[in-house]
């Protein structure tokens, strides 16, 4: 498998917040959700990757280039939405997409003229005069019409109305579609990531909880309601990840776990308990489940 | 991209550069009002004074054009805290450049206002005799002036809050060493040396020190 961003060992300082080995592999063609609470180092980490910060130790690798010594030659291939729009507030929306069209030789004209039209933008409108919405649609404009090979998305929808949102996303899945790019996006809109992504990472604290294929991890996780269930320290090694476990009522207990198969029942059998009911859980159940667990861990 | 950051670059600085134009242009031609040949030696004397105390305002104005363009240059990418030029393709130190060249082509306006002004006033005023009109001279040394501003405080701009800390700190710690050494009645004139490097030949400003004269002897 090829990737798109191979990050490995990666360790930056800004302040008290410190991102910890933090190690990504992003397959190429793939959308990556990157998922993580506000805070967690997505952002951080996200800006590492394009070259915009520099790393104390590791290694990023960017469309099989070394990041940052290879900058330029990646950021001509990359599409990038920060968070914040960034861009020059006395300028209008065509002066703003005049001024990036100069620096990309990959620039297609009639795309960012198409996007225009569908985004509904006013070519003469200045670029703080838009609204939250209006300025979200031109950065993707902006990115999707550089024809980058990666785009790079940190939390592009957040914030905005679900009209807006769908019209982001459909460019957006139009675009890979099309072009066979990669995506590489973060949110903390875990319900948003779940309908199109092919593979998820999550994020806490500076440090990489999980980085699995998205439907590995919706169909793994499970709530298990488990009756005569052993103590803790007698279950032995489970064939499953044992994300948390409590008392439900009775003799039975919840336990939330992680890569889960049909055919692990059998454990259960094995150490004298019985398995009550297998329950899905959806990406945001198992999310947040995944997060407790990987805090509780670390005290 | 050349043409696109100065364009970007003119729409935040339009209105410095066309009024530091228009005062360039009519400072020569105001220094020069009333001169004529006509009352001999005393007409000279009052003319070389008018030049002489209208001269100051072009070291002024030059320091003003070089500050306000730099910081005007570097303002849209401070708003955005530098990350869209940051994720542009193309090696930082062009990007820098392309930003000073945009800046320099834009202060080439009030530079040629000088020129023009510093010619026209001259052509057309009857100067006395014995006196000579240095417009093209006049004019060189304020578009120097103006680059020499210009450098500093782009370089100085481009900085971040924490760079313009450290400067503002060590001129700070000039002041403070210069107070303390002059309570203890301790014989160290460091303002006045650093005055004396930076403002004498070859020091960086020393083109901002002397008389700026339109016509002399």
């Amino acid at each position: 498998m090829s990737y798109a961003i191979e990050v490995e060992s990666l360790r930056f300082r800004a302040g008290s917040f410190e991102l910890k080995d933090v190690d990504l592999h992003v397959p190429t063609g793939s959308i990556y959700g990157f998922l993580g609470p506000n805070g967690s180092g997505k952002t951080t980490t996200m800006r590492l990757v394009l070259g915009l910060l520099r790393p104390l130790a590791g290694r990023i690798a960017v469309l099989g280039h070394a990041m940052p010594e290879d900058g330029p030659r990646v950021l001509a291939r990359v599409g990038y939405v920060p968070e914040q729009p960034h861009l020059d507030s006395t300028l209008t929306v065509r002066e703003i997409i005049t001024f990036q069209a100069a620096f990309y030789p990959t620039w297609h004209r009639a795309v960012a003229e198409d996007l225009l039209r569908r985004f509904e933008l006013d070519e003469r409108r200045l670029f703080a005069r838009l609204s939250k919405g209006q300025k979200a649609k031109l950065m993707i404009l902006l990115a999707l019409a550089q024809r980058g090979e990666l785009l790079v998305l940190d939390e592009p929808t957040d914030g905005l109305d679900p009209v807006v949102r769908r019209d982001i996303l459909a460019a957006l899945l139009e675009y890979v579609s099309l072009r066979k790019a990669t995506i590489f996006i973060s949110s903390h809109l875990v319900h948003e990531l779940e309908r199109f992504c092919d593979w998820v990472a999550v994020m806490d604290d500076g440090r990489v909880v999980t980085e699995v294929p998205m439907e590995r991890l919706k169909q793994g996780t499970k709530r298990l309601i488990v009756s005569g269930a052993p103590p803790s320290e007698r279950t032995g090694e489970t064939p499953f990840v044992v994300l948390s476990r409590e008392r439900a009522n009775g003799a039975t207990e919840r336990w939330i776990v992680g890569e889960w198969e049909p055919e692990m029942t059998a454990y259960f059998e094995g150490v004298g308990a019985s398995l009550v009911d297998v329950i899905d859980l959806d990406l945001e159940d198992g999310f947040v489940e995944l997060l407790r667990s990987f805090r509780a861990a670390r005290g | 991209m050349f043409r696109v950051i100065l364009f970007s670059q003119w729409k935040w600085s339009r209105l410095i550069v066309v009024a530091g134009s228009i005062a360039g242009f009519a400072l020569p031609i105001i220094s020069m009002q009333g001169a004529s040949a006509d009352r001999g030696a005393l007409q000279a004397q009052e003319l070389l004074r008018a030049a002489q105390s209208w001269g100051t305002l072009y070291p002024v104005l030059a320091a003003a054009l070089g500050l306000l363009v730099a910081i005007a240059t570097w303002a849209a990418d401070h708003r955005g805290r530098h990350i869209h030029a940051l994720t542009l393709p193309l090696p930082r130190w062009r990007y820098v450049l392309l930003r000073f060249g945009a800046g320099v082509t834009l202060l080439a306006g009030p530079m040629l206002a000088v020129v023009l002004g510093a010619v026209l006033a001259t052509v057309t005023a009857t100067i006395p005799p014995g006196l000579q009109g240095y417009p093209i001279a006049l004019a060189l040394r304020f578009a120097i002036a103006v680059l020499v501003a210009y450098a500093v405080f782009f370089a100085i701009s481009a900085g971040t809050a924490r760079t313009a800390g450290i400067i503002l700190g060590a001129i700070g710690a000039l002041i403070l060493i210069q107070i303390l050494a002059t309570l203890a009645n301790v014989d160290l004139d460091l303002w006045g040396t650093l005055q004396v490097v930076m403002l004498n030949w070859p020091g960086p400003f020393a083109v901002f020190t002397g008389r700026w004269m339109l016509v002399d002897v």
